[in-house]
């Protein structure tokens, strides 16, 4: 399925969340993360940080919260043919337990490239921007998504 | 309460100096615990009749699994929060019982408007030599 256009006249709305403790402790468990300042607050406060610290790749739960929110689902991928190609991500404050945050997803852009075995396939980046109460940017995260090209066969 | 991790040296960071990450072998509980961290329910990572239909074997990892085992060791070599970006490239997937051995190395060591920066190349590997992500970062170090 080529990418569904209208997709990119859309605007996807802002949404909220708060930043909680328990979620950063199970996500640095599931990673093997073995350092204090994600788990125990009084070492991460002995760090320089207000709170629990968010391991780096923490934002990744946000950014498709519900689908209101995110244009993952309206790309018109076919799910068995969409691939997460790159990420990327930008640090400009802390992520602490505690903090509110709003989030908000945009294309930042796409393109169309004939695949090595025919038929076309399909590039999106979604840029996903967090801003904190003071309306301060705190991370940028750019996922690229690829619709690899359909077999011939079913082209 | 807990010590904090020791972090490398700025004089250690020197073009060329590496470190070192081996987790696995990757059990279909990890891919699970991973699903409930992220809230990445995507059926591929969990179902298997479901990964068997999309043509896959078996289900098989989220990118981010390793991506995040990758920022772990970038973390506690470099000190928490001290990133600046990090872009992760995935080239393959990892299967339940591979290895992800994630190696990363020094590329240039600089200051800029009195900032102490690295820049790092770091890769996750299977223990069949595969590579699964290349990445880069930049990072202030913590110490």
């Amino acid at each position: 399925m080529p990418l569904d256009k209208s997709v990119l006249e859309r605007n996807f709305p802002e949404f909220e969340f708060r930043v909680e403790r328990g979620k950063i402790r199970e996500y640095a468990l599931v990673l093997g993360l073995n350092d204090p300042v994600h788990t125990d607050v009084e070492a991460a406060r002995a760090a320089g940080f207000e709170d629990l610290l968010a391991p780096p790749t923490f934002v990744r739960q946000f950014w498709h919260e519900n689908p209101e929110n995110d244009p993952m689902p309206h790309l018109g991928y076919d799910p068995k043919r969409r691939l997460h190609g790159e990420q990327e991500f930008e640090y400009h404050k802390p992520l602490v337990a505690g903090m509110n945050l709003k989030g908000r997803n945009a294309i930042v852009s796409t393109r169309e490239k004939e695949g090595r075995r025919g038929g076309m396939m399909t590039f999106v980046v979604i840029e996903t921007r967090f801003v904190d109460e003071a309306g301060e940017l705190v991370q940028v995260a750019r996922r690229t998504l690829i619709e690899t090209a359909a077999p011939p066969k079913e082209a | 309460m807990t010590t904090t991790l020791e972090y490398a040296k700025w004089e250690e960071l020197t073009e060329g100096a590496e470190h070192e990450l081996t987790v696995g072998p990757i059990t279909r509980t990890d891919l699970v615990r991973y699903a409930g961290a992220s809230g990445d329910f995507n059926p591929n990572h969990h179902d298997e009749i479901y990964a068997i239909r999309a043509g896959f074997d078996k289900p098989f990892a989220h990118g981010m699994l390793q991506g995040g085992y990758l920022a772990r060791l970038l973390s506690e070599w470099l000190g928490p929060g001290s990133f600046k970006n990090l872009k992760l490239r995935f080239n393959a997937l990892t299967w339940p019982g591979d290895m992800v051995i994630c190696k990363a190395r020094v590329v240039r060591q600089y200051e800029e408007a009195e900032q102490k920066l690295v820049e790092i190349e770091a890769n996750a590997m299977n223990q069949r030599g595969d590579v699964l992500i290349k990445a880069t970062a930049t990072a202030a170090p913590w110490s």
